[in-house]
């Protein structure tokens, strides 16, 4: 239905998701199939870049909440970037800059991850 | 009807019955026919017995044309008794003296003898009777009668040379049209052309054998004096009938012979496209009843083996990874499967067209070798020019697959590429309707869960509204009446949607309904609840929920918000966004919820409007999908903010709907509107 892609890199040891489109129900197996890839390559380090993500549904934030346990039991995280305000305030008004951690760019994260080891 | 039919068949065998033993008395009582008065006589008896048995036994055969083979082989039976009756009387009577005593000619066993015959030519022309109608396309009546008709001139010639015997050159002339006749209509043998290959050689030699026969038998009855003259003292119009009969045999048989050789080449053609008929109704009776695409398979790769000469056949159909073997006739699963990739890795695409691969061809690309086959024919199967799958056929002899094997294997492709889309979509209308069930239990289960009583009094007057979305969303209000005057009220939103998202609900509001009768301040109960749905809900879900208490006495209001739309407060035309910090139930259980969550405590002033509502509202889209947002919801508030609630629910749906009137709802719409009416 509503187009979405995502796209997985590398920087070092830490893997770069990048979310485009619309992120729904319909949607959200994709990104649940990137984050089985990184727990079947044992990459724990996460972070999801939103530049280009226009939408997100409960079901795509649902994605998160399933894996980010997970992550950090492992020694890692999902750390979020680059988010535009509709999108953030979604993300703000359910509490999650509590219980994650948002960044403004890309590299901030990365660096995050490096700093912590 | 039956009834009937078996009168009809009565008759017609009593008028024969009576005639025949007319005829038998007549011959008893005048053993000679001296007088032309007792001639005449005799020979209309003679010939309304023929016509009545003839009439009855077309009857009696017509029923047996679905077997031409066992006509013809009547046919012979009875020629041959004729042969060995006519060839023992000769033997045996012809060597005593040459003349036939008058005494025997008359005694009730010649008479039987005549019966005999008279009976055997009257089944055996009636059978090539039949045989001249089978299968003819064409109406050729017409040939048949006028023969009859010179049948029954020829008969009665005879009686001619009584009056006057310079008139045989009349009796001979219709004897030689009758035979001319008897050759026309020889050739009118369509019913060969339907017989099985086998069939076909089995009528060869039996029709040489009975044109030989029929040959003999005009031969000795021409030759003989014993039972020419006999039947020619009983009747001589019976001899000219015998005759013509004989000769008719001889040249019937000897027209079929030769067709049916001419018709040999063909018949393994003509064998096969009836078979390819045959199986292709099979087929279609088989699609509209067959629900299991997998015994439509099976019939489909055995025929097509069958139909086009193959060794094997496969059907394959295209799944999400290459390929799935839905049949396979008379190959192994694993040959089948290897034999399939490497023909498709061959090409790019796929297969548009059926093509022929050359397995020398396939061996030489691939490592594996393929020695049974010679030649494979893949089919793609194809509805709405998208391809589903594919047909297979392998032959292990040299030659190749011809223009009739390729159309065969080709519309048994055909074929299979509907039932496979009527498989499919027999499988999703079930789901369908599984889905819409689905949906209408989970609408139920919400229907219930929502209050049916809205508790409006004189200070605090309430409006809920709700709009259920086509997938059921998780949406939930209630209200609850407390010691002291009090009221507690939550508004909540599932995540998820459809039944899963409706249990949910139904738990959330034991938990709120229970929680409320023993905790009085909101943040604690949301951090009880939370602590509650620990395990019982997936790690995927969460749910947002606003709990407040109003007091009625004094219009405090106090609440917490657990991740959920803020709520908006309106005061004399002046919005005012209420956002307490706190996260969604279900996204942590750690102290980060407790630790996080704030408890509000608002003042109402007189005609405060409270809105609590879910996201439904600020996040319904328009076709451009934009959403409908916060600033046009809050100016729609104060715009309308001095009317009574009724009417500003109404407008803020009214404008909801206008606006989002080109995008479906996607998730439910919920309103709770409070107004604080401070008691004079």
């Amino acid at each position: 239905m509503a187009d979405f892609n995502v796209n997985l890199r590398n920087i070092e040891t830490v893997s770069v998701i990048e979310v485009k489109g619309y992120l729904d129900a319909h949607t959200a197996p994709e990104l649940e199939n990137i984050f089985n890839q990184l727990l079947d390559k044992k990459q724990f380090k996460v972070v999801v870049n939103f530049d280009e993500l226009k939408y997100i549904s409960s079901a795509g934030l649902g994605v998160f909440m399933a894996y980010v346990e997970t992550m950090r039991e492992n020694n890692g995280d999902i750390k979020f970037t680059n988010l535009k305000e509709n999108v953030f305030n979604i993300f703000d008004l359910l509490g999650f800059p509590i219980l994650y951690e948002f960044y403004k760019d890309e590299k901030e994260a990365v660096q995050k991850f490096n700093l912590q080891g | 009807m039956r009834a009937k039919i078996k009168i009809i068949h009565a008759s017609g065998l009593e008028n024969a019955v009576l005639f025949s033993i007319a005829l038998l008395l007549f011959n008893l009582i005048f053993p000679k026919h001296d007088s032309t008065l007792l001639s005449i006589v005799n020979e209309a008896l003679v010939f309304f017995t023929i016509f009545f048995l003839y009439n009855y036994l077309h009857q009696f055969l017509s029923s047996k044309t679905d077997t031409p083979i066992s006509l013809v082989i009547n046919v012979g039976i009875l020629a041959a008794l004729l042969y060995f009756i006519l060839a023992i009387t000769n033997s045996i009577l012809d060597a005593e003296d040459g003349r036939v005593s008058v005494s025997f000619v008359n005694s009730l066993f010649s008479i039987l003898l005549v019966f005999v015959f008279m009976g055997a030519i009257v089944y055996i022309f009636t059978t090539f009777r039949e045989l001249f109608y089978l299968r003819q396309k064409k109406d050729h009546s017409m040939y048949f009668k006028t023969m009859l008709v010179f049948f029954a001139l020829s008969f009665f010639s005879n009686l001619l040379l009584l009056f006057d015997a310079a008139l045989d050159y009349l009796r001979d002339a219709f004897y030689v049209v009758t035979i001319v006749l008897i050759c026309l209509n020889s050739v009118r043998v369509a019913w060969i052309a339907f017989l099985t290959k086998r069939q076909k050689y089995y009528l060869l030699i039996l029709a040489i054998i009975l044109s030989v026969v029929f040959g003999m038998v005009f031969a000795q009855v021409s030759d003989s004096k014993t039972m020419k003259q006999l039947l020619y003292v009983f009747s001589p119009g019976l001899l000219t009938l015998f005759s013509l009969v004989a000769i008719y045999g001889a040249v019937y048989f000897g027209v079929i012979f030769f067709t049916t050789l001419f018709h040999l080449p063909t018949a393994e053609a003509f064998d096969r496209k009836a078979e390819e008929v045959s199986s292709m109704m099979d087929l279609t009776k088989l699609i509209t009843q067959v629900f299991d695409f997998k015994e439509l398979a099976d019939t489909v790769t055995t025929m097509t083996a069958r139909v086009s000469n193959s060794d094997s056949a496969w059907l394959a159909t295209k799944i999400e990874k290459g390929i799935e073997l839905n049949s396979v006739h008379k190959v192994g699963y694993i040959d089948a499967e290897n034999i399939s990739k490497d023909i498709l890795s061959l090409v790019e695409e796929s297969y548009d067209r059926l093509e022929i691969v050359d397995c020398s061809l396939l061996n030489n690309l691939t490592k594996n070798n393929y020695n049974q086959y010679k030649s494979i024919a893949i089919s793609p199967l194809k509805v709405h020019g998208n391809i589903n799958g594919y047909l297979f056929a392998a032959r292990n002899q040299e030659s190749t697959f011809d223009k009739e094997d390729r159309n065969a294997i080709q519309a048994f492709a055909d074929y299979a590429a509907v039932a496979l889309e009527n498989a499919k979509l027999i499988k999703e209308s079930i789901e369908k309707e599984r889905l819409e069930k689905e949906f209408d239990v989970a609408r139920d289960i919400q229907k219930k869960i929502l209050p049916s009583k809205i508790p409006s009094t004189e200070t605090l007057d309430i409006s809920a509204l709700f709009v259920p979305a086509f997938e059921v969303g998780g949406d939930y209000y209630d209200f609850f009446e407390l010691e002291n005057n009090k009221l507690g009220f939550v508004v909540a939103d599932v995540s998820g949607k459809g039944i899963s998202a409706a249990f949910i609900m139904a738990e959330v509001k034991g938990v709120f309904k229970s929680l409320s009768k023993i905790i009085f301040s909101p943040r604690e109960l949301l951090i009880k609840a939370n602590e509650i749905l620990n395990g019982s809900i997936d790690k995927k879900n969460f749910v947002t929920a606003v709990y407040g208490i109003i007091d009625r006495k004094n219009g405090k209001l106090r609440l917490a918000r657990a991740g959920h739309t803020p709520i908006l407060i309106c005061s004399n035309r002046t919005i005012q966004k209420i956002q307490p910090a706190g996260i969604g139930l279900g996204l942590s259980y750690s102290a980060s919820f407790a630790n996080s969550l704030r408890e509000m405590e608002i003042q109402l002033k007189n005609n405060d409007i409270v809105v609590c509502f879910s996201d439904g509202i600020p996040e319904a889209k328009n076709s451009n999908k934009e959403d409908f947002g916060y600033d046009r919801f809050e100016s729609l508030i104060s715009l309308n903010c001095h009317k009574n609630l009724e009417a500003v629910s109404n407008v803020i749906i009214k404008e909801l709907s206008l606006f989002s009137r080109d995008y479906s709802q996607h998730d439910d719409i919920t309103l709770v509107l409070f107004k604080w009416n401070q008691k004079q």
